[in-house]
């Protein structure tokens, strides 16, 4: 593809999802825009596999000036990001069908995605803050598209966090932006070198981590992604998990100063952080009754492992020329992975039963490979490893690392198992139809050999998926599916909620705001004399209304002669004034 | 006299030609009145556009008359005058339309349409007053010809809203005329140019310099609802739709804040003032009255005093930009003069509708709004978002350069004002959203007009829709010439801050 295509991909990606909501808002449009929704991610589809990367659109008139950009890495973003929109896309349109609120699902659907598309591929800071905010505010119109009182509550805990992160985020980047070359106008690339230097720069960080935090699933922030996932439609499910989640990856990776400054302490926390998400998710998860929110925790549980590699990458700044395309990779095939597993709910409740067991092991292989064990997955993993075990050097508890990753694995494991065996146990439920297995067939495929079938996955050196790491990869899998056989056997499953932490928020929000309230009411009692005035004055007669038009004719009169009068004075004073 | 001298005068004079016309029409000639009222607000719109164009080039407008020995009337078209003329007759001209959709069939009709054109003339010529006196003239005139847009309705509420009104007002311009003979006394009459005269005194005159400054903020903070003296606009919302939203965008409030940015930036100049040690202070009252608005509109149920609360809040945007003494953060307190009008003034049009159409007038009525009222909904969502600063709508603008702008002077405490008030902002837009979109309805509307099957009368739909156009515009184009950050760089420049 030449660069004026490549130019026109890059403005048509983000641009056109945001057209079609335009065109949707024409009654007579609107059913095209309909058949038209889920191919909207197409044009990013095309842009990474035909695109050239290094090309930048100017669009110098947009906002304090934008530009539009792919390089490597935002490319490996993209392509995982557009092809879950796509094949999710196609899911959700035999899902709506007998919809009676399908308009407004694929309003948000088609705003999310303009967002998220927007985000990474913007160059400077203000338009990836537009996408960002975009998808924030849009995903809220998926998670409660069944409006039933957990999608409701789900929605508005996401909602809460993601204000809040939010506000993070664009304190961070004002401050970091007010450090750079041009701060109105501040590049996204400029922003890491902004931050090394700046003098409040580990208070940048801090609302950078926290900020994108929220959408990669924190541990304390990551309340929203169990409530959120089960209440949402199965396709959204899978765009939340699979490319909003991501989102906040990207963000930490374009912002953060990898590579430049070692922050020891910063990274000991990340990594620490990123490990209590791994196991603690896993550990949750596996109690939990819905395949939806055990591939919620999964999640978390999986974003902690990428949280760990970039508290690598804080830690060892040399680290990240090589982590970088690792993380990027992983994303990659974790949220291809999770999205055909969340689409693998919809598909397994396929009624009929003699496909069920072909069914199940096509649902296991994205699982597979999610712990390991498969082309992707195992592509991915050993690199990560590869990559940390280059950086053993200085502190004896790094060794540990690939060993903890391998521990997380068997966690990945149990989580999957758990799910499958929720699966077969649920009722089956409508048909499904041909547009639908064609959505999830698609995730199925690139989320299994996806990282090395396209061709323009960047490749780490000596990582195509080598025989020597095949009993690395399996041990954790057999350990997992062991444990998962006999905690099934032998244990019964906690009842811990949906969100776990989320139930102690309610009563200290309560008692926050109550106290809040009545500091309030003092300091407005104390302040607000005019409330015994207005008592006083209740006696005050009803219509003192001047009603007859007469009397309001001749004083409207009488005025407009003294303002007549006035202008007349006006006028002649200033033409004698020389 | 030629066009330079006429031009200012003309601008003026449109609507004080059409008041007069209007309050000798009958009351059911309201073709007619249409007529006039459209003509003026069109005629004032291409003056003011083509002054714009004069500005930019560099051509001096200026009309002055001596009243008495040194003391002139002076009207100037500056780059900020012009800035807020602008907006004053843009917005007029939606008002209008609005208006006479909004109140047909109502009474006294004649009498709103007269007041109301005063009031317009009175913030056009407080947008191009060349001096304080010209400045007090108009800000006078402009109490005075609210006061009957305010009790329009005659209600009793509404009859002590606007005793309250005026009480406030009245009292606030005493003391601004305190400080404004303060200030002829000590120097005399005081131009609104390249602040030279009040630097240039001596030292031992800065005490008396800051109890000036004290008297015209009061004074100003009275109309622009700072913190102590906010009171009365909450309870002037009872005024009808049209009037709350020319009184939040451009009249009243923002006649207040732009006082305030003539007295820093044109009297004192925002040097001197900064050497006096006055921003500081005004800064953090600016900070706290952002914080208090937000605060309290979080617990109103009533949607036009949520919006007013909202305005509070709002308004110090500008002041605070003023006050941080950097040239950024200065444009983006200039700028939300603009912003905050735009996207006020959509609010409460789409407020007026929801409440002319259905009879809702609370947020715990709005429930399935969405789906009744797509095109109003939509108008307002935009709105809220843009309060919120939400990009690319045109709060982030000012939120992006008031933050940028606050850093590079060294006040981060401004991040946490603005990171606060962007949260306590999502916090109460964010509900009404949803209910106006995600909730069914539960009953039925409280009082259904028919206007059209649709949305509402196209009189009343279409105003909102073009200003929240107006909101997405001036972001999404913020960097092109005309534009109203163009325009507040304009005067930052012009201003010569460093």
């Amino acid at each position: 593809m030449n660069a004026t295509m490549t130019a026109f991909g890059l403005v048509l990606a983000p641009i056109l999802p945001l057209l079609l909501l335009l065109f949707w808002c024409v009654p007579a449009l609107r059913p095209r825009v309909e058949v038209l929704t889920p191919w909207a991610a197409v044009p990013a589809v095309l842009l990474v596999l035909f695109g050239e990367t290094g090309m930048r659109v100017e669009l110098s008139w947009l906002l304090f000036g934008s530009a539009l950009a792919m390089d490597t890495l935002t490319r490996v973003f993209l392509a995982f990001t557009a092809l879950l929109w796509l094949g999710a896309g196609l899911y959700s349109q035999g899902m709506l069908v007998n919809d009676e609120r399908a308009g407004s699902f694929r309003l948000a659907w088609l705003a999310t995605m303009a967002g998220n598309f927007t985000l990474l591929l913007a160059v400077d800071v203000v338009t990836f803050y537009v996408g960002f905010a975009l998808m924030t505010f849009a995903a809220y119109g998926l998670i409660i598209h069944s409006r039933d009182p957990e999608a409701l509550f789900a929605g508005r805990v996401y909602l809460i966090m993601a204000i809040l992160g939010e506000g993070l985020i664009i304190a961070g980047l004002l401050l970091a932006a007010s450090r750079t070359a041009a701060p109105l106008a501040a590049m996204l690339a400029d922003i890491p070198a902004a931050v090394m230097d700046a003098p409040y720069r580990d208070l940048i960080i801090a609302c950078f981590f926290l900020g994108f935090g929220v959408k990669a699933g924190v541990p304390l922030v990551h309340m929203w992604l169990p409530l959120a996932h089960p209440a949402a439609p199965t396709p959204a499910s899978a765009v939340l998990s699979g490319a909003m989640i991501k989102a906040g990856l990207f963000g930490w990776m374009a912002t953060l100063p990898f590579g430049l400054v070692a922050l020891p302490q910063w990274g000991l926390g990340v990594i620490t952080t990123g490990f209590v998400a791994a196991f603690g998710g896993a550990l949750i998860g596996v109690h939990q009754r819905k395949a939806k929110t055990v591939l919620a925790y999964s999640s978390i549980s999986q974003m902690g492992l990428i949280t760990a590699g970039i508290g690598a990458g804080l830690y060892q700044p040399a680290l990240w020329p090589a982590l970088a395309p690792a993380l990027a990779l992983y994303a990659f095939h974790h949220g291809l992975a999770k999205g055909a597993l969340f689409l693998g709910v919809g598909v397994a409740n396929q009624a009929a039963a003699h496909w069920r067991f072909g069914l199940w092991l096509a649902l296991a292989l994205p699982g597979l490979s999610l712990a390991g064990p498969m082309v992707s997955g195992a592509v991915a993993k050993v690199s990560l490893k590869i990559v940390l075990e280059a950086g053993i050097a200085t502190p004896t508890w790094w060794r540990y690392l690939p060993l903890l990753l391998s521990l997380a694995a068997i966690g990945t494991t149990t989580l999957i198992a758990r799910y499958l065996w929720l699966l077969s146990q649920s009722e089956p439920r409508a048909k499904i139809s041909g547009i639908q297995w064609l959505g999830w067939g698609l995730l199925l495929a690139v989320s299994v050999v996806g990282l090395i079938l396209l061709p323009w996955v960047p490749t780490i050196s000596g990582i195509p998926p080598d025989p020597i790491y095949l009993p690395d990869l399996i041990w954790p899998v057999l350990v997992g599916l062991v444990l998962a056989v006999c905690a099934s056997r032998f244990l019964r499953s906690w009842p811990v909620p949906e969100g776990d932490l989320i139930i102690v928020f309610p009563m200290a929000a309560r008692g926050v705001w109550n106290f809040l309230q009545y500091v309030l009411l003092k300091v407005t009692h104390f302040f607000i004399w005019r409330r015994q005035i207005r008592h006083q004055r209740k006696s005050v007669e009803a219509d003192t209304r001047l009603e007859r038009s007469d009397v309001e004719y001749l004083l409207r009169r009488n005025a407009a002669l003294v303002f007549a009068l006035l202008l007349a004075v006006g006028l002649i004073a200033s033409i004698l004034n020389p | 006299m030629d066009g330079q001298t006429l031009l200012p005068v003309a601008v003026v004079s449109t609507s004080f030609l059409a008041a007069i016309g209007i309050f000798l029409l009958r009351e059911h000639r309201h073709r007619l009145r249409g007529i006039f009222n459209l003509t003026a607000a069109l005629v004032k719109l291409a003056l003011v556009v083509w002054m714009q164009f004069g500005v930019l080039a560099g051509i001096p407008y200026e009309f002055r008359f001596p009243l008495v020995q040194g003391v002139h009337f002076i009207l100037r078209a500056d780059a900020l005058g012009i800035m807020f003329s602008g907006l004053s007759s843009v917005l007029w001209l939606f008002t209008t339309i609005y208006a006479i959709g909004y109140l047909e069939d109502s009474p006294n009709r004649s009498r709103f349409f007269g007041f109301f054109s005063l009031c317009v003339t009175s913030t056009v010529g407080i947008a191009l007053a060349g001096n304080l006196f010209t400045f007090f003239l108009f800000y006078e005139l402009l109490t005075l010809s609210t006061y009957p847009l305010v009790v329009h309705r005659g209600t009793e509420k509404a009859l002590r809203a606007g005793r309250v009104y005026l009480i406030y007002t009245l009292c606030g311009g005493a003391v601004l005329l305190l400080g404004v003979a303060g200030l002829h006394g000590l120097v005399g009459d005081i131009e609104f140019a390249k602040a030279t005269v009040l630097p240039s005194l001596a030292p031992e005159y800065s005490p008396l310099l800051i109890v000036l400054f004290m008297l015209l903020i009061a004074g100003l903070g009275v109309k622009a609802a700072l913190l102590p003296v906010h009171g009365w606009l909450p309870i002037a919302m009872v005024a009808p739709a049209p009037v709350s939203a020319l009184l939040h965008a451009v009249a009243v409030v923002k006649a207040g804040a732009f006082g305030i940015v003539r007295v820093v930036h044109d009297v004192y100049g925002v040097e001197f003032a900064w050497r006096l040690g006055v921003l500081e202070p005004l800064g953090w009252l600016a900070g706290a009255t952002i914080l208090y608005g937000s605060v309290r509109a979080l617990s109103q149920n009533d949607l036009k005093r949520r919006l007013a609360f909202s305005t509070v809040s709002q308004v110090s945007y500008v002041v605070l930009g003023l006050c941080l003494f950097s040239p950024v953060a200065l444009a983006g307190g200039l700028v939300h003069l603009v912003h905050q009008g735009l996207m006020k003034i959509t609010l409460f049009f789409c407020a007026g509708n929801y409440a002319e159409t259905l009879g809702v007038h609370h947020v715990d009525e709005l429930d399935g709004t969405g789906r009744r009222m797509p095109a109003t909904s939509i108008a307002f969502s935009i709105g809220a978002f843009g309060m919120i600063g939400v990009p690319p709508l045109a709060g982030f603008v000012t939120k992006w350069y008031l933050g940028i702008g606050a850093l590079e002077a060294g006040a981060g405490w401004v991040i946490v004002v603005l990171v606060a008030s962007s949260i306590l902002n999502a916090a109460y837009f964010l509900p009404i959203l949803h209910r106006i979109w995600f909730r069914p309805q539960v009953s039925p509307w409280p009082e259904e007009q028919f206007l059209s099957h649709r949305d509402t009368h196209p009189w009343l739909l279409l105003p909102p829709l073009i200003t929240a156009g107006f909101c997405i515009a001036a972001a999404v184009f913020a960097g092109l010439t005309f534009s109203p950050l163009h325009w507040a760089e304009v005067v930052v420049t012009r201003g010569g801050l460093p």
